[in-house]
């Protein structure tokens, strides 16, 4: 179970800083106690993140996710963050028990997660690679998805409307 | 570049990587350092003035007085910003910009990344740049820098979105986001260039364009006359010149995407004239659409911030729309 066999190409770096990066974002996001911090933190994770897709030559949603994550959700957040107040930030009490039950938990988590992947064996043969899978991204959504793409394109624009409508609503000045 | 990624990744390949990283740093400050050499003197003379002139022989080297100047000067943070995001925001406005970089195809040989999707990596990383104008104005803890953040932002978010539908068009036409695929697709005589066909898509971009750069006409988030100097007030020495190599290298880095997308890249104007290296013609179309930018900064007042929006969301976007329609109509019909 603990044989773990690599040899370090660069793309074994590569990933290796990654995900190291990915998680100390994500654990800086939880510590920070500003929240214009946290907001940076989570772009530093989504960043990692995309970095991930990028190794498993998933491109396309790689950029896709920094396009969208990064450059719009999290400076829609830091925007949302800026225009409120936030004077009640600070430290809260420590809570020693409820922490090291958290602990304890965690580690036990770890050690499921870490023993089934381990212990996973995956049967199925890996489909055909194609070089060019953004443009397979492409024909599979108008031909095969067409349909639920539509759907969501549907419910994103009912989303879009439903929002402009409420925010009409609070402009009036009764 | 592309075979090293798959080798073992020794202390030689790791050193190729660094030495063609320094390599391009050193290029693009050069270019910088005379950007904006060239850019005071065009401006000059288009306002009957001399421009710089008195460092150096015809003042070449006043950029670089300005530098070291700027290397030299005191470092200073305001005594109620936000300390850490304050020294971290001018890094992580560069980074990306540096970063962009790395894609873009100088010629059939000569390109770091062969990326299949070559332009939304553009886009991608800029927004992060978006990001940490924001945090600078947000952490200098100055009305003015916040003000000027918010702008910058929300002018960068909304001119994002025509920038990318007009390059639909392109895509459509040579069918892949591949820069270099979109350039062997222009081969040919200079009509078969993107910019004649996609002439609407085309302006478009470059509207577009120069407002995420944040230039003239569109540099409401540093409208010095009404917002001191924007998002970067209170940022000086280094870290300030950090801000201005940053709206360089993208200068730098739209113009070679306008040459990639739309002027036919490496391609010279007729098959005949291809015994001069693609790098060349590149450079050239490149200098062109440098020397537009100058030319547009030199001439336009800058508008008003409640025009900047309607501009986006009103004009431009519907027009990027028609287009990607006319440009499927084009394709159905002629083929």
């Amino acid at each position: 179970m603990l044989n773990f066999n690599i040899d370090f190409t660069g793309e074994f770096v590569a990933f290796f800083v990654l995900a190291v990066c990915a998680i100390v974002g994500a654990v800086m996001a939880i510590n920070f106690t500003k929240v214009v911090h946290t907001a940076l933190s989570i772009a530093f994770t989504f960043i990692a993140l995309a970095g991930l897709y990028v190794l498993l030559e998933a491109e396309f949603i790689a950029f896709v996710q920094v396009l969208l994550y990064v450059g719009a959700i999290t400076i829609l957040m830091i925007f949302g963050i800026m225009m409120t107040k936030h004077d009640g930030e600070g430290l809260e009490p420590p809570r020693p028990l409820l922490e090291t039950l958290a602990a304890i938990g965690c580690l036990c988590l770890f050690g499921i997660l870490f023993y089934g992947i381990r212990n996973a064996n995956f049967p199925a043969e890996a489909a055909p690679f194609k070089e060019d899978n953004t443009r397979e991204i492409g024909m599979q959504l108008f031909t095969q998805y067409a349909i639920p793409f539509e759907l969501v394109s549907v419910l994103l624009t009912v989303a879009f409307i439903g929002a402009i409508a409420l925010a009409k609503r609070e402009e009036d000045p009764q | 570049m592309q075979h090293f990624w798959d080798q073992p990744l020794s202390w030689g390949t790791a050193g190729i990587f660094a030495a063609a990283a320094i390599g391009v740093l050193a290029f693009v400050i050069f270019f910088v350092t005379y950007a904006i050499y060239f850019e005071r003197k065009f401006i000059g003379w288009m306002q009957y003035r001399q421009g710089p002139n008195r460092t150096g022989p015809l003042g070449l080297l006043q950029s670089v007085a300005d530098v070291a100047k700027l290397l030299f000067k005191e470092d200073t943070i305001p005594k109620k910003a936000d300390r850490g995001l304050f020294i971290l925001a001018p890094v992580l406005a560069f980074v990306p910009s540096f970063a962009v970089l790395a894609f873009i195809p100088y010629s059939l040989n000569l390109q770091f990344a062969d990326l299949n999707v070559g332009f939304l990596y553009y886009i991608a990383l800029s927004g992060i740049t978006t990001i940490a104008i924001v945090v600078a104005g947000w952490a200098s803890n100055n009305k003015y820098s916040l003000l000027g953040g918010m702008r910058s932002a929300a002018q960068m978010i909304s001119y994002e979105v025509p920038l990318v539908m007009s390059v639909v068009g392109v895509v459509m036409m040579s069918g892949s986001l591949n820069l270099r695929d979109i350039v062997i697709a222009q081969e040919g005589y200079f009509w078969h260039w993107n910019f004649l066909p996609q002439i609407l898509g085309f302006g478009i971009f470059l509207i577009a364009a120069v407002s995420e750069l944040n230039r003239t006409p569109f540099d409401l988030p540093e409208a010095e006359s009404e917002l001191v100097a924007g998002y970067h007030v209170e940022y000086s020495g280094f870290r300030f010149a950090f801000f201005m190599l940053t709206e360089y290298i993208y200068v730098y880095a739209i113009a070679s995407l306008t040459t990639i997308l739309f002027l036919g890249g490496w391609n010279p104007p007729i098959p005949q004239l291809d015994f001069i290296p693609g790098v060349l013609w590149f450079f050239l179309k490149f200098a062109v659409i440098v020397f537009c930018l100058f030319w547009i900064r030199a001439t336009f007042p800058r508008l008003r911030v409640d025009q900047l929006m309607g501009l986006a969301w009103k004009v431009l976007l519907p027009l990027a729309i028609l287009n990607i329609f006319l440009t499927a109509l084009g394709i159905e019909l002629i083929g």
